[in-house]
């Protein structure tokens, strides 16, 4: 079929343009940072070239093998603290969209919770829970949870209440009621909320990893750290890092889960 | 909300304060680190009456993250708005920066501040600049989103009737992605606040909320930890429904642009 591999090779062909569009500013603005550091114009010791920072993270991953470790338990706590939010989330959730009273109790302490920045929770969290572990998946729950509550509140109330007595009536109730009716048709609004939270979650894991004492892993400890040496070379390759997992998680993870779920079942009105 | 529902949303607020309060009263809980609302409430007034040099201490603070905040931002929204039209206008210029933008915008700005702090110290010039990137990201995409959008016929109709390039840019792209730029403009507004405070914590040198909320902190004087955070929401909340919905509703609103 003389066609369809035109096709084929005219669809390589836009993949390799897009990568290299993609790829041709951070080309430029990287030959042109390298320029400035071998000519001198800028100070190696507080601007390295790209070249030196890519050396970096091979040292770093391949001599020393601390990124690795760092992070494995930056993701331990995100996954931690994501699920407990998602679980939390999603449990108070449905339990406010179905209770009225309880509902017109909590919303305003909600959306007073939801207007303290996540960041602001870390020492009251360093006072109450110590330097450790703990306060850095607490504030990563508390990045997630609110927003996820939030959502899901607004998509259980958007399900049909014909659909959940018709339900009813056919003999399904309590958590059935929940996974089978509740649960799926409010995973329109369910799902861009987990995708935000996600980086909310990040967000908050930097900042707590960064400012709990006591913890010896995390790539934000490791960016902190590195201000005690002035080293300018693994606080860069931290954050190419964080940008990375950053856009990894937005992109491949959440929204190939929402392309698996809410796209595929027809749910997805046209935005 | 109705009557009913209204006295019901002061029931957990006010019930939570209260037994909070008897908690520590009774000694169920240590003080040290829930300190009652009654404590934190005199701790922030003596803040506020202690005075250095003539000037009331928590006021310096409150006054120092807001002229952050506001230099922060207005630097963000400018150079934002600038470049996001440039990308709106020019598809050479959108290819350059989407994919910077793409991967720079999701580092939080506390991770940034390290690499600041080397490269300008401790203190205003630090925190200005992390959080007038941190407010740069959302402004830029989304005026130039909204520049994208812009209608093509409606280019052509006012070059036809003999616009330049200025008065078209100002009369027909601009108030027609101002939905947009509004939008991006709340965004960039919150996470301004969010990093200023953020950075505060690690690159302040001596005053802003979110170091005397720290340096509280540091010390276990949890009042002022709990007080500093409660000042938090209510400053922001009163930015985002006191100045912005209104200017909102005297802008946009008022012009028929806001689609639901």
């Amino acid at each position: 079929m003389g066609d369809g591999e035109d096709l084929k090779s005219l669809q390589a062909k836009n993949k390799v343009s897009e990568i290299g569009q993609f790829i041709a500013p951070f080309l430029v603005f990287g030959l042109f940072w390298e320029i400035m550091v071998r000519s001198g114009i800028a100070n190696v010791q507080t601007l390295p070239a790209p070249s030196m920072i890519l050396h970096e993270l091979y040292v770093l991953i391949g001599k020393k093998g601390v990124l690795q470790c760092h992070i494995y338990h930056s993701f331990y706590r995100l996954a931690l603290g994501y699920v407990l939010a998602v679980v939390a989330g999603i449990t108070i959730g449905t339990v406010l969209a179905l209770q009225k009273d309880l509902r017109d109790m909590f919303s305003p302490v909600l959306s007073l919770l939801i207007s303290v920045p996540t960041i602001a929770w870390i020492p009251v969290l360093l006072i109450t829970m110590g330097l450790g572990d703990k306060t850095v998946i607490t504030a990563v729950f508390l990045g997630g949870v609110f927003e996820i509550t939030y959502s899901t509140i607004a998509g259980i109330r958007s399900v049909h209440q014909q659909q959940i007595n018709a339900a009813r009536i056919m003999g399904v109730r309590g958590l059935g009621l929940f996974f089978k009716v509740l649960l799926p048709g409010s995973l329109v609004s369910i799902m861009p909320a987990l995708r935000l939270s996600i980086g909310y979650c990040w967000r908050a894991l930097v900042g707590g990893e960064m400012l709990s004492a006591m913890i010896k892993w995390g790539v934000g400890k490791m960016i902190y750290d590195a201000r005690f040496w002035n080293d300018v070379k693994v606080m860069l390759v931290g954050l190419i890092v964080i940008a990375f997992f950053g856009v990894l998680l937005d992109r491949i993870m959440l929204k190939r889960l929402e392309h698996e779920t809410v796209e595929k079942w027809g749910m997805l009105v046209e935005r | 909300m109705t009557g009913k529902g209204y006295i019901l949303s002061l029931v957990p607020i006010g019930g939570f304060f209260l037994c909070w309060q008897l908690f520590a009263h009774f000694g169920f809980i240590n003080i040290a680190l829930f300190p009652p609302p009654t404590k934190i409430f005199t701790e922030l007034a003596a803040l506020f009456h202690q005075e250095i040099a003539g000037h009331s201490v928590l006021l310096t603070h409150l006054i120092v993250t807001l002229k952050r905040l506001f230099l922060a931002a207005t630097e963000g929204i400018i150079v934002g708005i600038v470049v996001g039209t440039f990308m709106g206008l020019s598809q050479s210029v959108y290819r350059f920066f989407d994919p910077i933008i793409t991967w720079v915008m999701p580092i939080p700005g506390i991770a940034m501040a390290p690499l600041f702090i080397v490269w300008m110290g401790f203190g205003d010039p630090t925190i200005i600049t992390v959080g007038a990137i941190a407010t740069f990201f959302p402004i830029a995409y989304n005026t130039s989103t909204g520049i994208r959008s812009v209608d093509n016929q409606l280019v052509r109709a006012a070059q036809i009737m003999g616009a330049n390039k200025a008065r078209v840019l100002a009369q027909v792209y601009l108030p027609w992605a101002a939905v947009y730029i509004f939008t991006g403009v709340k965004l960039g507004l919150a996470r301004c606040w969010r990093t200023v405070i953020a950075v505060e914590f690690i690159a302040a040198a001596n005053w802003g909320l979110g170091y005397m909320i720290w340096d509280a902190a540091e010390y276990l004087s949890a009042g002022v930890v709990y007080g500093g955070i409660i000042l938090l929401a209510a400053i922001f909340t009163f930015i985002e429904k006191g100045l912005i919905s209104p200017f909102e509703k005297m802008t946009i609103e008022k012009w028929g642009m806001v689609r639901i």
